[in-house]
């Protein structure tokens, strides 16, 4: 197809061609919901795990480092695809919004109704700012280097403080057991998780936090600059996996 | 013009035909078997009442934490009741080489799901809330507090999440928890004195900034999803008519989105930052207890293992002690316990544990000698401890263990009831006829 079109003779589809590339977006929109929701949670819940599931794994080193550099991989690879073959701007907020449907599904069904877990325990972190934020920088500057670079960066930065409202709450300070926790400590301890055994918790671990004690910020930059690689890695992969071969006679 | 081969048929020999009518009947059959087999599996569905209480190797079942006196103050209570779970338990002195010192151990309760929550615990009569650092030799004793959250019917164990080992269960006991379980209450005072109810406490803020973004993030995909998507715009791509495909006004939203968005983030985290100004990060500090003056080994009795026998075909543990008994007077054995198990001496009286589900061996224990040792003497004494839960209980499998050494609790009482235990540990010779 590609090979025979021209500015200058490019017809638009009408009538019935134009309603069945229609059916046909809807067709692929369905199918990509599904397996997004399905593949990207998956590769989610492995990956970054235990940091998304449990409120008390939220912690100001680990919890903004690995979960952006996780997040942005299908993002990346699924604007490889968009971008470059449909100018779509929307690859990252389409992965997203699906792994957050996954998520809420799996917290609500799984952690709640089958294992009893409060869901404010096993509340879910956002994305979705990062997402616009990194599909707007690509669709801006057309351009992998540049949104590798900025929207790879911003991606990350931006994680922990827009998930600050959510989960800032649960930072309050408790007196318990002789000793200070966080109310999200308070769940670990008082909801009981028979194989999460509190030195499992891989939290505040590492040395960021002697730099001035400002820990957060820090590991946010830490994943910003993974980000920027990890995100042109992923690109490449999408790249490699889409194809379009199968629509040159169309 | 097609070649002879082309054109030649094949037919399958009519041996290997089965008519229309017959494949139909076995695929009837086939179903048929398939749905018998379906039944029997679905009628011998059986609900799993384990907690991997013999799935470790018996050497670290035997020589890492052994418990006794586990007791629970009730069985029987309503949502919202407090049921406390007590018992002591010795940290072996002969910790498995293959197993990670226990710098970090958490004492945990086995229940399927948050049933029951955790309000208390203490060890050695101090409260603590995270892991705990455990000294190989040392003798502790527990508390842990729980509250009834879901109405049922719950086995529950107490046990130690061991780090790099597994979980070493203590004996357990059923739990009936009756009442409503939209009664369940639990509320927690944050420092600043607020009462916070833990089952919903950010619960309607998590949801309603998730649903904020959901909705920007939902816009920005419907902006994009009312136009033809794939292949219209795959074809006007490759006519080169890619500034059509994002038009100056998708342009601009871009860069509202590209401003705002940062902007919207900082300004929220900013009010969250000034609304909650006191808080923390995360606790993640080892809690460091030390153990209590020796109640096991405590110099009274001496006891030195001398040989340990497993005789394969009696099922029996033969054990050769030297003991020497310090105190002031006779004293005799009354049980051995090892992973869980305890072998009794019907000779003597041993103290009930009332309602805890302890593997008990009711006549188990026997010894060559079953005179009481006298204040001074020393003797050696052939203890054997035999029942089928050696196998049962898969603690047999220490003789294909790659450590093969018992390790166990010896407890001694004299006339009057006083108790004095003793930890022996030994290698493990196999007798297989």
């Amino acid at each position: 197809m590609s090979a025979n079109l021209s500015t200058r003779t490019f017809r638009p589809y009408t009538g019935e061609k134009a309603r069945i590339a229609r059916a046909y977006d809807y067709l692929v929109l369905v199918l990509a919901l599904f397996l997004f929701i399905g593949s990207f949670h998956l590769h989610f819940a492995l990956t970054v795990g235990d940091w998304d599931f449990w409120v008390d794994w939220k912690d100001r080193q680990w919890w903004p480092a690995v979960t952006p550099l996780i997040g942005i991989t299908f993002p990346a690879a699924v604007q490889a695809v968009l971008w470059t073959n449909f100018r779509l701007p929307l690859g990252a907020t389409l992965c997203v919004a699906c792994l957050s449907i996954g998520t809420w599904i799996a917290r609500i069904f799984a952690y709640h109704l089958w294992n009893y877990f409060p869901i404010n325990m096993v509340l879910p972190s956002t994305m979705l700012p990062s997402a616009l934020v990194l599909d707007v920088v690509l669709m801006l500057s057309n351009s992998l280097t540049v949104t590798a670079i900025f929207g790879g960066s911003a991606f990350a930065l931006l994680f922990y403080p827009s998930n600050w409202p959510i989960f800032g709450m649960f930072h309050v300070p408790v007196e318990a057991g002789n000793s200070q926790l966080t109310v999200a400590d308070m769940f670990g301890f008082q909801y009981i998780r028979t194989g999460m055994p509190e030195y499992l918790r891989i939290i505040e671990r590492g040395t960021l936090r002697t730099y001035g004690q400002v820990a957060a910020p820090l590991s946010a930059f830490f994943s910003a600059l993974l980000c920027t690689l990890m995100y042109t890695l992923w690109w490449h992969i999408g790249k490699w996996f889409a194809t379009t071969r199968y629509l040159k006679r169309i | 013009m097609k070649s002879t081969a082309q054109n030649q048929t094949y037919t399958r020999p009519m041996a290997f035909r089965i008519p229309i009518k017959g494949q139909q009947q076995l695929a009837s059959n086939w179903l048929l078997f398939l749905g018998l087999i379906l039944s029997i599996y679905m009628l011998t569905l059986q609900p799993v009442m384990a907690h991997g209480e013999k799935n470790l190797e018996p050497y670290v079942r035997m020589r890492t934490i052994q418990w006794y006196d586990v007791q629970w103050s009730k069985q029987k209570f309503n949502v919202n009741d407090e049921v406390t779970v007590t018992g002591k338990f010795h940290v072996a002195e002969d910790w498995p080489i293959s197993v990670p010192k226990p710098d970090a151990a958490f004492l945990n309760i086995s229940t399927p799901g948050p049933v029951l929550i955790r309000t208390e615990r203490y060890l050695n009569g101090k409260p603590y809330m995270n892991s705990v650092a455990l000294q190989p030799g040392g003798d502790y004793d527990f508390k842990v507090v729980l509250k009834g959250r879901l109405p049922g019917h719950y086995h529950i164990h107490p046990f130690f999440n061991l780090r790099d080992a597994g979980q070493v269960m203590g004996p357990g006991a059923w739990l009936d928890i009756a009442g409503n379980e939209a009664d369940f209450t639990n509320n927690v005072q944050t420092i600043n004195g607020e009462m916070v109810n833990m089952e919903t406490y950010g619960l309607g803020n998590g949801i309603f900034w998730h649903s904020f973004w959901a909705l920007l993030g939902t816009a920005w995909l419907l902006w994009w999803v009312r136009r033809p998507l794939f292949i219209a715009r795959y074809r006007m791509l490759q006519a080169g008519l890619e500034n059509e495909l994002v038009t100056p006004l998708d342009r601009n939203i871009g860069k509202a989105i590209l401003i705002g968005v940062p902007v919207l983030v900082f300004a929220f985290y900013t009010m969250t930052v000034n609304k909650y100004p006191k808080a923390i990060p995360l606790q993640a500090s080892l809690d460091q207890i030390l153990p209590l003056s020796a109640q096991v080994n405590a110099g009274v009795v001496d006891v030195e293992t001398l040989r340990a026998e497993y005789r394969i075909p009696e099922r029996a543990m033969k054990l050769s002690l030297k003991i020497k008994n310090g105190s002031d007077k006779p004293i005799q054995i009354g049980e051995f316990a090892t992973g869980s198990v305890r072998f009794l001496n019907k000779a003597v009286p041993v103290p009930e544990q009332s309602n805890t589900e302890s593997v008990v061996a009711p006549e188990g224990l026997s010894l060559d000698n079953p005179a009481p040792i006298q204040p001074g003497e020393q003797r050696t004494v052939s203890m054997t401890a035999s029942d089928a839960l050696w196998e049962s209980e898969r603690l047999d499998g220490l003789i294909n263990d790659a450590d093969s050494r018992i390790g166990g609790l010896v407890f001694f009482f004299d006339p009057e009831g006083e108790r004095y235990v003793s930890s022996i540990t030994a290698a493990v010779i196999p007798k297989f006829n």
